[in-house]
């Protein structure tokens, strides 16, 4: 699964370019050797998306509007996702607990 | 990767300047940085002389970030305000921005939301140099875009098994290289003449017991690191979190109430500087 990345308003995820579709939208700029080639917020039609599969970049990302479900459900199937393994070792199932009560109060 | 021994890595992070891929500007600035007998007045005046640096360094100084009383439109006073150590820090931060975005999508949210965390927590602990710690929570991760920089087949290959593992990079950055990414940026915040707090700390962040001279300011950032990974800001390289090192929790000592307290003034800083501080 791509990692999902909460942002204050939108959800953004990191996909491989051969997974690109057009009507995507561009959540960072694609930026190659300190230039950039497209801003963030283009909407990818099937030329674009040839010309950054052209381009040998692995990855961008992209608007992830709704996946899943509101960006709280997001925010908190993410922190399970990391801490899946590690809530048993001490203060981290206390640290788990104030950043989800923190998402569930700020994301209301 | 047998070949790449530890003098080898270390000589790499040392003569980063000839590194192709090192856009010019951070070679300008960094060339800056470790001059050592460049005072205040004198990096005011390199920033001062350079437009597109002005902007940034204003805007972050202004973005609320540092809170002082009025806008802030003179570098001269931005200089005298912050002092060399914080200006040395920001000049790096601001410069190193795209060049972070660049080689890792999300590292510079990740940086950035660690930073705010760590002055916000620094503050509420009464600690002497919050920017220090701003500062260092900035540049955490420099390791990681060196690694990437100069072996980016070997890093994707530690990406791709942190992700298999469901591991964190720093546990397995240690398979493909002899040092992981924290000694790494301690090098080249050796090279750059950091302070040797803001050395420590980049140094640490992951094994914060270790630090000598700031080890307060090392646990900030470690713990600022771990905080802003569960809230999921940004992108440090893989899906998981480290474990926080129990003393060095405990000698931070902060109440449950500063933490929750932490995350709402750490959001509000975010998403201020959403306009003003992307790359």
């Amino acid at each position: 699964m791509c990692p999902v990345y909460g942002g204050t308003a939108v959800l953004m995820k990191r996909i491989s370019v051969e997974e690109l579709q057009s009507g995507m939208r561009l959540a960072k700029p694609v930026i190659k050797d300190s230039m950039t080639l497209l801003g963030e917020g283009t909407e990818l039609t099937d030329r674009l998306i040839a010309r950054i599969q052209a381009m040998n970049i692995a990855d961008v990302v992209i608007d992830a509007p709704g996946e899943g479900g509101s960006v709280k459900e997001t925010l908190l199937s993410n922190l399970d996702r990391v801490f899946r393994d590690r809530e048993n070792e001490p203060y981290m199932g206390l640290i788990k607990r104030l950043v989800r009560e923190h998402i569930e109060q700020y994301h209301e | 990767m047998n070949e790449l021994n530890i003098e080898r890595l270390r000589k790499t992070v040392e003569n980063i300047h000839s590194l192709p891929t090192i856009p010019e500007t951070v070679k300008r600035i960094s060339g800056i940085i470790e001059n050592p007998n460049m005072s205040l007045n004198d990096i005011g005046k390199f920033i001062a002389n350079d437009p597109a640096l002005t902007t940034k360094i204003l805007k972050m100084v202004n973005s609320a970030v540092y809170g002082f009383p009025g806008r802030i439109s003179l570098v001269s006073h931005a200089t005298v305000l912050l002092g060399l150590n914080v200006i040395k820090g920001l000049l790096i931060g601001v410069s190193v921005a795209e060049y972070m975005e660049t080689a890792m999508t999300g590292l510079w949210s990740h940086s950035l939301a660690c930073a705010f965390m760590a002055r916000i927590l620094a503050q509420k602990k009464n600690i002497e140099e919050p920017e220090e710690v701003y500062a260092a929570g900035l540049l955490h991760d420099i390791g990681k875009v060196i690694l990437i920089q100069s072996y980016r087949s070997e890093y994707e290959a530690v990406m791709n098994r942190a992700k298999e593992q469901g591991t964190t990079v720093s546990e397995e950055e240690t398979r493909y290289f002899p040092v992981h990414h924290g000694t790494v940026g301690g090098w080249l915040a050796e090279q750059w003449h950091f302070p040797m707090k803001l050395v420590e700390i980049i140094k640490n962040h992951h094994e914060p017991l270790r630090s000598r001279i700031a080890p307060t300011e090392t646990a900030l950032v470690h713990l600022s690191d771990i905080l802003v990974r569960a809230r999921g800001i940004g992108f440090p390289g893989d899906d998981s979190i480290p474990v926080v090192e129990p003393r060095a929790f405990e000698l931070l000592n902060i109440a449950e109430s500063d933490i929750r307290d932490a995350f709402e003034e750490m959001e509000a800083a975010v998403a201020r500087s959403e306009d003003g501080l992307s790359p």
